[in-house]
């Protein structure tokens, strides 16, 4: 089983970016189980979006705590210390920056993916609504599922601006750059 | 076919194919989704009937009843201080033999004021006369509205669903959605003997000298025992059609239990993945799941924990005063049963608290290490408070 989380600002699309990640999963024969955190939903405010996925029905009826998956569309969400208790160690993370991997050095146990979801997003039309930029780059950086459901699972969930969206999944795709986790000496 | 969706959509899709032609609601979160996707669909014209959209729980269920009274099938679904709202009238359907059937999204009463998981608003309504039943997660829901709608209408009974905020309401899984041919073979038409006639105007709920009242009730009474058993019936003739069920109670791994933890709701998941850990580390540790609590299934429990010496009732509710409700029903149901066993209880997941296997774990390794049941129940606080 592997746990995601999502985190981000309201009006970003992080929620709605597990819940097109969950159905992709679906469309692709397994079993997801997805859920955010409600009551405080608003623009701009911290949400968080989780999801489970196995093989087989998913039993567990709570939160996740330690997340295999941390996806950071909000570079201001970021607390290292907060990520190194809550990510499980052999852990993959995915950020949303401009910045470069040297600005990230303590996560470097991690798996670490970057992209520039915010600025493939307004190129491609889509303001500040990042979903389908990470999700190309999720697809990117663990290989857990196809560009082709994902693109399924957008038109499925998110059924404006189609063909942005498509852009912005692709284009992220493409553009991720994966860093291997650093064994600590 | 199988589809990803909301516990709340999964009942919304229940209520759709049994073609029920009446609902009456007003939206409370979080049961709100089930009310705007039937709303949508009616707007859709995919619904098969149409959407009154009450100032209140209370004429929600006036209406229900109403219209229940005239030979249609009925729905309503509420929550928290709608069910609350609603009561007064949750009598009057009992009372007047009505099967309306109603989704309850268990969340926390006020004061304080929140949104979370917590069995008491449908528990409080336990001596309404009202057919109960616990889900744990939203295919069981679904299933269960198909089911309730059979045995309400065999009985004339109202029967309530209730799923628990959150963790079933808004949590996302693969559902398998019945044909609607499937529910038509399974659910026919509802058919009263007796319904109101708009042409010849009657009365229903004159006042009665005592001996019919006391008639009455216990007519009820006989009608409510019953659904012990068509209950189980109807679980399995839904299993002959749709190749799945689930008991008025489901015991697992209870055999050589030498602790059996019971739970009702969405924490039974959770329970099931503790209690497999706990055996592969070697402890005789046993799960019995409530699905059905009114009519209360002694007879099932007592049959399924014979021979067993340790229970430990893990309740997501509270009877202030009293205690967990599902532990004291469980105890009232063991006073006669010949082996005794010590029931412990357990609260936990308290307004929406998570409840996590390792809290289930440290219920297990607690009740142990106990000799004697106290009457107060025990608290299993969440780590770090």
């Amino acid at each position: 089983m592997i746990e995601i989380k999502f985190k981000g600002r309201g009006g970003q699309g992080a929620v709605i970016a597990s819940e097109v990640l969950g159905r992709a999963f679906f469309l692709e024969g397994r079993y997801p189980q997805c859920f955010s955190l409600f009551g405080g939903e608003r623009r701009g405010a911290p949400v968080a979006g989780f999801l489970r996925v196995d093989d087989e029905p998913i039993l567990l009826k709570c939160q996740i705590k330690n997340p295999n998956q941390l996806i950071i569309f909000d570079l201001s969400l970021i607390d290292e210390e907060e990520i190194l208790q809550e990510v499980k160690p052999e852990g993959e993370i995915l950020i949303n920056t401009s910045l470069g991997i040297d600005s990230f050095r303590r996560l470097r146990r991690f798996r670490i993916g970057l992209v520039d979801a915010g600025l493939i997003a307004r190129n491609a039309g889509l303001g500040a609504t990042l979903n389908t930029a990470m999700l190309g780059a999720y697809a990117r950086l663990t290989s857990l599922v196809r560009m082709e459901t994902l693109i399924e699972a957008v038109k499925a969930v998110v059924p404006a601006k189609i063909e942005a969206n498509v852009r912005a999944l692709r284009e992220a795709n493409e553009q991720t750059a994966v860093y291997e986790r650093e064994i600590e000496k | 076919m199988k589809e990803f969706m909301t516990g709340n959509h999964a009942i919304a899709h229940a209520v759709k194919l049994c073609r029920t032609p009446l609902i009456a609601a007003y939206p409370i979160t979080p049961q709100t989704p089930i009310y705007e996707k039937l709303s949508e669909w009616e707007a859709s014209g995919q619904l098969k009937g149409i959407m009154m959209r009450t100032e209140s729980e209370h004429s929600a269920m006036a209406s229900c009843i109403a219209a229940s009274l005239t030979g249609v099938r009925t729905f309503t679904a509420s929550s928290s201080q709608g069910i609350a709202l609603m009561h007064e009238m949750l009598h009057f359907a009992s009372g007047c033999r009505v099967p309306v059937v109603m989704a309850n999204v268990n969340r926390l009463l006020a004061a304080p004021w929140g949104f979370w998981a917590d069995q008491l608003d449908s528990l409080s309504q336990r001596d309404t006369g009202w057919i109960q039943f616990y889900c744990e997660n939203g295919q069981e829901a679904l299933d269960s509205v198909i089911q309730a709608y059979r045995i309400a209408e065999q009985v004339y009974l109202p029967a309530m669903v209730s799923i628990e905020a959150f963790f079933v309401s808004h949590f996302m899984e693969v559902v398998d959605l019945p044909e609607q041919e499937q529910v038509d073979r399974f659910l026919p038409p509802m058919d009263l003997p007796h319904k109101f006639d708009m042409d010849k105007p009657g009365f229903l709920v004159p006042v009665v000298p005592s001996e019919l009242y006391r008639k009455y009730k216990h007519m009820a009474q006989v009608s409510m025992d019953s659904v012990k058993g068509l209950a189980l019936q109807v679980d399995q003739e839904f299993r002959n059609e749709f190749g799945r069920g689930y008991g008025i109670v489901e015991p697992l791994m209870v055999e050589d239990a030498e602790v059996v933890v019971v739970t009702a709701g969405s924490i039974t998941g959770t329970a099931r993945v503790a209690i497999k850990e706990l055996r592969e580390r070697g402890y005789r540790i046993g799960l019995l799941k409530v699905r059905l609590f009114r009519p209360f299934p002694g007879e099932a429990i007592r049959e399924a924990l014979r021979g067993r010496k340790r229970i430990a009732v893990i309740d997501r509710n509270f009877s202030l005063g009293g205690g967990g409700i599902f532990c004291q029903e469980l105890r009232a149901a063991l006073v006669h049963s010949p082996d005794r066993p010590l029931v412990f209880s357990y609260i936990a997941g308290i307004g929406g608290t998570d409840v996590r296997p390792e809290m289930i774990e440290r219920v297990c390794l607690d009740v142990m290490e106990r000799t004697e049941p106290m009457d107060t129940p025990i608290w299993i606080m969440e780590e770090g408070s």
